[in-house]
């Protein structure tokens, strides 16, 4: 399991920490642009929460910048190997480690563990992870320092628990009386959490600063070499990079979302770098297999009614080769983004080759496809054919790069005959999912749309089961639902079938690249750019190590003052 | 009474009051209204001297700048002895308790957060150093004076009928023990019934303090009631100054004429047979007034000259001055 | 006066309860979700959970009823509580934001600081440069000080603070290093090295609104000065002998103040509103930077209680602007 890593590699080969003293190097000052609004994980899923939170509250085991899974408050990562995991693959029996203190001082035991999935499946807490403790029917302590977890149905990756930075350890004393409808009012332990990371709350401002301190119950003693952390938010992309890359008075700023071009600017400077990796987030174009036409009333965009063109593989697959996607990088995204062909373009092992000839525009080649296939243009210069015209709708959120990309899309399938009109939504009702709206991504009330989405952690599986056929949206499903083209085919099913029941990693790996194959050959999502993690780091800021897998301030404790 | 017997308090010559005009994008001067152009008079000691015209020919402007409250373009003021025309603002405030002026819009000219005390007694504040009961007292014996009550001394111009305010503005005006006033249409924003009272308060007063009034006014049947000597106005210049006597009974200039021809007559038999001069156009712009007799334009009796050359102001008989060419050949041949 | 203040203060009642109401509808009938904005990987079941869990499962009425019920009733109780240690008793929820599930009131309450400081001392910098800019230009009109005036204050008032702000941001922070180009909302003041910071980091925000707020209220003390100088009793101030500085700043300005007091009264409502693209720009994080969060986040309980709070500010404000115009013009009696 590697994972591609831009600079921090480079980095880690160079770091080599001088001897350091806890709290030796001064203040750490971090800037998110987003302001994290509470440092509790379980009741927001936000990634400026998250990676907020992750500076005090750890996981059993974490990914690193390769993707792997590293043990962290665990001794080791258990595996059917080892013995850790059942032969069923329905338990899975966590170790911790010894000796683990909270900031408090007291003990991490086992029933931390138990208590905190009691926390998050608690049915009237809202827990946003609880996606994490899916299927687990019970968690419990065999002894001080052991967890077992036990699953309702075979989990041949059981590593959703009390692992990445959306499921970390809460302290059961502190959350005691915080379960269930009681948790937001306990304001002082979802701002200030109890934890067993490298840094504590001193001070929570909500949706502004944070103040943090290093944890003296940290468990290596020589660790963090900060003695404070200030953690900013709030102001826009462009000016927390600017305080890093220009100013200097920032050491690390997060999600440096930036024109290409101004990013250059920036890092000519001279006070910092950019650094960057790649994950499995993904600006994809989903192709509307059913007709969204209004005149059909409540059917419309359901699987009842086949789309009049999108249908003809012929013309999905003229979209495609009609799409410069290197160019779109360049314009939208620069060292953040690398042109796609996978809908899943990572972890290593599950990254198809044999899609990357849509690399190359081919706007002759899909002239031809269509010609061939009997769509011929018009009057007007727009194809049809038997009275359909190639005429689309292409929705997506408001976002100042998707409109460039929209237009850029409309110019080069106007050159290949296919029309299309622009629509942009506002971000907060297009990804709503608000049932009544009709402009949410889920409704699809257009013909193509284009967004971004990814999967936590490294695990493809349920990312993948996302297109098949019963995660339509419809209405019988109040318009809920992943799979936005509705497609629809029984060997795919088939595949997420086998796959929810192989354990064996190259095999699962095998059955994801056939999935992401399936729908790539099919010409049902049109991946475009593999989105990167871009953050920016002070020249005077040692030992980052730039993670997609999870939080970006991961090895936070390892971070140390270039002198 | 007599013009004569008494010493000129105010005179004033050469009078020129022009107003620059800028325009364009740098606000260049492009011109000037000639609001006053080269006027001359005299006002005695004691007599109230009459100045008519229509409205825009420069009369409240010959006013404020005989006061002063502009700063004059050519010519000399002096009043009392003192030659005020070239004093700069500053110095001029010690000479301001002689001269005074009453203004045509009794509500504007009161500031409206001062009340009736603090306006009357906000010169004798200025310009005299009294104590509390001392300026209290000043201010009632001003307001016994002007016919207001005592009472009034704490309110404001708003709660005043426009009659009172004028009252007000005239205790003001009198707070310093003026010599000279400027009565600037003092009467002409207020109802006919309130006219003649503030008339005759004004008479009174004169009587009483032995005041001199320049008072301007485009009434000239008020100014019949009131001045001892009247001068004429239109577009910038005096056209005629005589005694009220001479100048109603046979008045000289043309523009006299016409003006004295449109005020009604008492007398049903004369006022059958009068001769109605009606005078046609409007009155030329002061920024560009015309060539040789600024009247030339609607002068029923216009003749060559007048469109060539600006008639001299001449005395036609002692005390009585006009300014036109017909009258220049009348005194050729007397 | 006194009774008429007391009426309009008893009008404000039904008026505020139907101006929450109004917001409330308003927020409900905005297309905005509480969940749109985490990340897609959390499935719509969860999604559905939170939404239930923050109390949009209940009808609207009920809603609206429970934000009355915490807001006045809860949140009052609570603030008496804490000024005067009284103690009632009992449990009460409070308005919870649902973003940080944390009392709105306690969010507001830390927040209050920094704006005063800034976008207040902005305001006051502003009137202090504004009202003599005001007078002489207009003392001065068309004079190099008026045109001077009049194109700064139009730069100030049409080039947008977003603007300004990153300008005087890459000028002095980036080019020349002297002042810090994020606020520091945690400085605390308390010896002269630490309030020379707090200069410092004030300096840039509150010139770049300063000249916004100048440049509004200095066309406007201008207009009034003009509106005066050329009344009848400035003439007659001048006539009675009045000394000029006397002229313009006794009988002129006294009058001219006038409008410019209630407008400069109906402005400070905005201050607390916060100035919200300076204080993003700076990252100052005030009311309107939380404001703007919590419209993007769809948390209606802050965003509802930040706009009544915004709305009972410009009715007193609005009644005091009458009250100091009753006070300042003699002319005006509201009994």
């Amino acid at each position: 399991m590697k994972a591609l890593l831009l600079g921090a590699a480079a980095i880690v080969a160079m770091a080599s920490p001088t001897l350091a003293e806890r709290g030796s190097d001064g203040e750490l000052k971090i800037i998110y642009w987003q302001a994290p609004s509470t440092m509790n994980p379980y009741l927001s899923g936000g990634t400026k929460e998250l990676e907020a939170a992750s500076l005090v509250l750890e996981p059993l085991a974490r990914y690193d910048e390769g993707g792997n899974m590293v043990a962290w408050l665990a001794e080791s990562i258990p595996t059917v190997g080892n013995g850790g995991v059942s032969a069923d693959l329905k338990t899975i029996t966590w170790k911790l480690k010894d000796g683990l203190l909270w900031s408090d001082g007291s003990k991490v035991t086992a029933d931390d563990a138990v208590f905190t999935w009691k926390y998050c499946s608690h049915p009237e807490g809202g827990c946003a992870q609880s996606e994490k403790y899916n299927d687990v029917t019970n968690v419990e302590a065999l002894d001080e320092l052991t967890v077992k977890v036990t699953f309702g149905v075979s989990k041949p990756f059981p590593y959703g628990p009390f692992v990445g930075a959306q499921a970390p350890l809460l302290q059961a004393a502190q959350f005691a009386d915080c379960l269930g409808t009681k948790a937001p009012e306990c304001t002082d332990a979802n701002f200030g959490p109890i934890g067993t990371g490298a840094y504590k709350v001193t001070e929570f401002r909500p949706n502004d600063v944070i103040s943090l301190a290093a944890n003296t119950h940290y468990r290596d003693a020589a660790k963090p070499a900060f003695a404070t952390v200030t953690f900013k938010g709030g102001g826009d992309a462009a000016a927390a990079g600017r305080s890093v890359l220009e100013t200097g008075e920032f050491d690390y700023a997060w999600n440096m979302q930036l024109a290409p071009e101004v990013l250059a600017g920036m890092q000519a400077g001279g006070k910092g770098e950019i650094v960057s990796a790649f994950g499995t987030l993904v600006e994809r174009v989903m192709i509307n297999m059913t007709n969204p036409d209004p005149a059909l009333g409540d059917e419309r965009a359901t699987a009842k009614h086949p789309h009049p063109f999108l249908s003809d593989i012929n013309v999905r697959k003229a979209l495609s080769m009609a799409i410069d996607r290197d160019l779109l990088v360049e314009i939208g995204y620069g060292d953040a983004g690398k042109p796609s062909c996978n809908v899943l373009p990572a972890p290593e092992i599950y990254k198809s080759t044999a899609n990357d000839g849509c690399l190359v525009q081919d706007v002759e080649g899909a002239k031809k496809l269509l010609t061939d296939a009997g769509w011929v243009p018009g009057a007007d210069g727009i194809r049809q054919k038997d009275g359909v015209r190639l005429s689309l709708l292409f929705q997506s959120s408001t976002n100042a790069v998707r409109q460039d990309f929209q237009a850029l899309i409309k110019q080069w399938w106007g050159d290949i005959g296919i029309e299309t009109e622009l629509r942009n939504i506002d971000s907060s009702v297009f990804f709503g999912g608000d049932p009544g709206s009709p402009d949410t991504f889920q409704k699809f009330f257009a013909d193509v749309e284009m967004y971004a989405n990814n999967f936590d952690g490294t695990d493809p599986e349920s990312y993948m089961a996302n297109w098949e056929c019963k995660q339509a949206p419809r209405p019988e499903t109040q318009w809920q639902g992943n799979n936005m083209p509705r497609y629809c085919s029984e060997d795919y099913d088939a595949l997420v079938a086998e796959m929810a029941k192989t354990g064996d990693l190259m095999e699962r790996a095998r059955l994801a690249k056939a999935m992401n194959d399936k729908l790539m050959q099919e010409y049902i999502i049109l991946p475009l750019v593999d989105r990167g993690r871009v953050s920016a780091r002070s020249n005077a800021l040692g030992g980052v190590v730039m993670n997609a897998w999870d939080s970006e301030l991961w090895n936070a404790a390892d971070w140390y003052r270039v002198k | 009474m007599s013009e004569t017997s008494a010493a000129p308090l105010v005179s004033i010559e050469g009078l020129k009051m022009y107003f620059p005009i800028h325009a364009g994008l740098f606000r260049r001067h492009v011109g000037d209204i000639k609001a006053v152009d080269d006027i001359s008079l005299e006002i005695f000691e004691g007599e109230t001297l009459g100045l008519v015209g229509e409205s825009g020919c420069g009369k409240s402007t010959v006013g404020r700048a005989t006061l002063r409250l502009y700063d004059i373009t050519a010519g000399s003021i002096t009043i009392d002895g003192t030659n005020t025309s070239k004093i700069n603002q500053a110095d001029l405030r010690r000479f301001r308790p002689r001269m005074q002026m009453i203004f045509q819009d009794p509500q504007g000219s009161l500031n409206p957060r001062m009340n009736v005390a603090d306006i009357v007694g906000e010169p004798l504040d200025e310009h005299m150093s009294l104590s509390r009961e001392e300026r209290l007292a000043r201010i009632h014996e001003l307001l016994d004076a002007v016919g207001l009550n005592r009472s009034f001394a704490n309110r404001y111009p708003h709660e005043f009928s426009g009659g009172q305010r004028q009252r007000i503005g005239i205790a003001r005006a009198l707070a310093l023990n003026p010599k000279f006033i400027v009565c600037d249409e003092p009467i002409s924003a207020l109802d006919v019934s309130i006219q003649a009272q503030v008339v005759n308060l004004l008479e009174d007063l004169q009587k009483k303090f032995g005041l001199t009034y320049l008072f301007i006014s485009h009434d000239l049947s008020m100014v019949h009631h009131i001045a001892d000597r009247v001068a004429v106005m239109y577009l910038g210049k005096i056209v005629e100054l005589a005694s009220r006597d001479q100048l109603f009974n046979s008045p000289l200039h043309p523009y006299t004429q016409a003006l004295l021809s449109a005020v009604p007559e008492p007398n049903p038999a004369r006022q059958n047979t009068r001769v109605h001069i009606v005078l046609k156009g409007d009155v030329p712009s002061p920024s560009s007034p015309p060539v040789g007799c600024n009247f030339c334009t609607r002068c029923p009796k216009a003749i060559d000259i007048c469109h060539h050359v600006e008639p001299a102001t001449i005395e036609i008989e002692p005390g009585r001055f006009a300014a036109c060419h017909l009258l220049e050949s009348t005194t050729k041949v007397a | 006066m006194f009774n008429y203040t007391i009426r309009r203060l008893l009008l404000a009642v039904p008026t505020l309860l139907l101006i929450s109401f109004l917001i409330f509808l308003l927020l409900d009938l905005a297309p905005s979700d509480p969940t749109a904005n985490l990340p897609l990987t959390i499935p719509p079941e969860v999604r559905e959970k939170i939404r239930i869990s923050l109390g949009l499962g209940e009808a609207f009425h009920i809603r609206f009823l429970l934000w009355c019920k915490q807001f006045f009733y809860n949140e009052t109780l609570n603030i008496l509580e804490q000024w005067w240690g009284w103690d009632f008793g009992g449990d009460r929820l409070r308005v919870l934001s649902w973003q940080t599930r944390s009392p709105v009131v306690d969010t507001i309450v830390q927040r209050i600081p920094q704006t005063l400081w800034v976008v207040g001392m902005s305001y006051i910098v502003g009137i202090l440069i504004a009202v003599p800019i005001g007078i002489l230009s207009a003392y001065k009109q068309y004079s190099w000080f008026d045109q001077i005036g009049t194109f700064v204050s139009m730069v100030g008032y049409s080039v947008p603070t977003f603007f300004t702000g990153v300008l005087v941001i890459v000028i002095f922070s980036v080019w020349l290093g002297w002042f810090p180009s994020i606020y520091d909302t945690t400085l605390v003041v308390n010896d002269w090295s630490s309030f020379l910071q707090q200069v410092k980091q004030m300096i840039m925000p509150v010139s770049v609104l300063a000249l916004y707020n100048a440049a509004q209220i200095s066309r406007f003390m201008r207009a009034s000065m003009l509106d005066n100088l050329n009344q009848d009793y400035v003439r007659t101030a001048r006539a009675k002998g009045i000394r000029e500085r006397s002229v313009i700043l006794v009988h002129v300005l006294r009058n001219s103040l006038i409008p410019v007091v209630t407008v400069i009264a109906l402005g400070v409502p905005q201050v607390f509103g916060g100035a919200i693209i300076t204080e993003q720009v700076f990252k100052v994080n005030g009311l309107g930077q939380l404001l703007i969060i919590a419209i993007q986040a769809g948390d209606v309980p802050t965003v509802q209680t930040l706009t009544f709070i915004f709305a009972v500010l410009i009715v007193f404000f609005n009644l005091i602007a009458d009250v100091l115009y009753g006070i300042l013009d003699p002319r005006i009696r509201y009994d």
